[in-house]
């Protein structure tokens, strides 16, 4: 297999591709979203007041240790299928199958949570009845499917500078936060004082904000050069890092813990406690503008790998259908249909920190995962990367160990109340998988003796058998 | 291993089959791009012009600036060009690499699906 890397094999640079800023942007972009201020919520949980920039900085810490396993992997499989590739490569197609329909339920978590909490911050600024909030969930479903479907995507570079200005424009309203005269740093430095366990599921948590940045790598086929996703492997967290800490900080510094706590917008607060009504609008619209990646990178993600599934035979063939616009329209709007379903559950039981716990505990069960892969593939296919990882191999031990206790961390907490334990995050981890595995073995092999039956009896082989001459 | 006939005789059927499908070409309407393949195998190279989703040209080497870049061996393009194989089964298992983006990567993928799409 060649490496696709750098410049084509034609020697020429494509017409289009991505650079670093863009590449920067793509990770930060597809990890902030507006669920990452929940995110710091569920730190301050843990890590109560200024005691959260630490935990967030241990965890910034670590997901560079996984930037750097992202990197090693993407340079070995440089495509958009990465993920399935080094997973069947060092697990087996089965279980890398299970994984990635795993993983990908994130993608819906994620679009759910950030419907719910933009039609929640919608509602609560226009002082409509909390009951509307559901009303503005499914405006904002509907508009992005209908989007998706006509072809509808962010230009590159509108993704960049959105990306920029969500981060600017939280960076800057919490700076304000921190140096605004009237408020308190409550508990600073006091990372275990939640209790035994609460400073590394503080850290759990804070694996959460940088959630989904090493989907990156599946942009690795448009990038300048393969240095381009590595750079943007490691600036996108330093940024994140940067923008939550300094959030986690102002909204400590001036909103009371009771008052941010049982809401879905403690952004908007923030903005009111620090500028009035010109915050409050201010993180509104940087909310929304969230929406902007969340709804365009979500689904196309997603959906482009239902497509992928359904046309490998591992989802109904109808998956794969598409539209006029070369759209699988199948997929968007099942995406959709089931995102309403989650954010119509977590509108119903006010369970919406649940959403974080779950998220978080998948994204550390993934690190650990592409940590195992790592060791793996270091003795399977030893050929040279464009990137190799330093210490790869006890680094991936590690990454094994380090984010297994992170996945029970989280798959354990009830960020409710940080002095209890609850097993719902992974009861519904432990449901999902099971769903997924249970898939993968009795329906998928069934999907592929219906596809090979059906090719057998309906076509033959278009391809000339080759003459004589031409087998020479 | 196939040689440049073979694969000119895959590149003039499937030519015929896109352009002469209306959903297709309808599908296609916006999309206009270079592509360049490398066989890995013979080191042959070859180009193809869509332009508003018709095929206009498959000339031999690598002509102008490419949107996409496709590679896989020789055998592989022809079953591919003939509709005997299914591209996305061969890309998720690293047998066919391309550099270009998703979307791209997914409309030359949907180019084989709505010809063939038993396959």
């Amino acid at each position: 297999m060649s490496d696709t890397g750098g410049p084509s094999p034609s020697g020429m640079v494509l017409r289009r591709s991505i650079g670093t800023a863009t590449a920067t942007a793509t990770s930060a972009g597809l990890a902030f979203a507006a669920i990452d201020y929940l995110g710091v919520v569920s730190v301050l949980t843990y890590a109560s007041g200024a005691a959260a920039a630490p935990a967030i900085l241990i965890g910034g810490v670590l997901v560079l240790i996984v930037s750097g396993i992202f990197s090693e992997l993407n340079g070995l499989y440089p495509t958009a299928a990465g993920i399935r590739l080094y997973l069947g490569r060092a697990v087996g197609d089965r279980t890398a199958l299970v994984v990635t329909f795993t993983y990908m339920t994130t993608v819906v978590l994620v679009i759910a949570a950030d419907a719910f909490i933009i039609g929640s911050a919608v509602r609560y600024v226009l002082g409509e009845p909390p009951a509307l909030a559901y009303v503005w969930i499914a405006v904002l479903l509907g508009v992005a499917t209908g989007a998706n479907l006509l072809g509808v995507r962010l230009a590159g570079w509108m993704q960049t500078v959105v990306t920029y200005t969500v981060l600017l424009g939280t960076l800057v309203l919490s700076g304000i936060a921190v140096f605004h005269v009237g408020g308190a740093f409550r508990r600073p430095l006091d990372l275990f004082g939640m209790g035994g366990f609460s400073g590394i599921q503080a850290v759990a948590f804070a694996l959460f904000l940088f959630a989904a940045f090493e989907w990156v790598t599946t942009t690795a086929e448009e990038a300048r050069t393969p240095p381009v996703i590595t750079r943007a492997l490691f600036v996108a967290p330093v940024l994140i890092w940067l923008v939550a800490s300094v959030f986690s900080l102002g909204l400590t510094h001036l909103v009371p813990f009771a008052r941010f706590h049982g809401v879905a917008y403690p952004q908007l607060l923030l903005g009111k406690a620090a500028l009035g009504t010109v915050g409050e609008l201010w993180m509104l619209a940087i909310t929304v503008l969230t929406a902007l990646n969340t709804f365009n990178g979500g689904f196309l993600v997603a959906s482009r790998f239902v497509y992928a599934a359904a046309r490998e035979g591992n989802l109904p063939r109808q998956f794969a259908r598409l539209n006029l616009r070369a759209v699988p329209w199948l997929a968007v709007t099942t995406l959709a249909a089931v995102s309403a379903v989650v954010a119509a559950v977590v509108f119903a039981t006010g369970q919406w920190l649940v959403l974080v716990a779950v998220g978080a505990t998948i994204e550390a069960g993934i690190y650990a995962t592409a940590s195992w892969c790592l060791v793996v593939l270091r003795r399977r296919e030893p050929r040279p990367r464009p990137f190799r990882l330093a210490a790869g191999r006890p680094l991936g031990v590690v990454g094994v160990a380090l984010f297994g206790v992170l996945f029970v961390a989280t798959g354990f907490s009830d960020p409710e109340n940080a002095r209890h334990f609850s097993a719902l995050p992974i009861g519904i981890i432990t449901v999902l998988t099971a769903l997924s595995t249970l898939y993968v073995m009795l329906v998928v092999p069934r999907l592929r003796a219906a596809a090979a039956a059906r090719a057998a009896a309906t076509r033959t082989r278009r391809r000339p058998p080759r003459t004589p001459s031409a087998a020479q | 291993m196939a040689d440049w006939d073979e694969l000119a005789g895959a590149l003039a059927d499937y030519t015929v089959s896109c352009n002469e499908n209306e959903r297709l070409r309808k599908m296609q309407r916006d999309w206009s791009r270079v592509l360049h393949f490398v066989c890995s195998d013979t080191g042959t190279t070859f180009s193809m012009t869509v332009e508003r989703g018709e095929i206009q040209s498959t000339p031999p080497g690598h002509v102008g600036t490419p949107d996409i870049v496709v590679t896989a061996d020789s055998e592989t393009f022809c079953d591919m060009f003939w509709g005997d194989l299914n591209p996305v089964q061969k890309y998720l298992r690293g047998e066919i690499t391309v550099k270009g983006s998703q979307e791209d990567v997914m409309r030359l993928d949907a180019i084989s699906f709505v010809i063939w799409p038993d396959m």
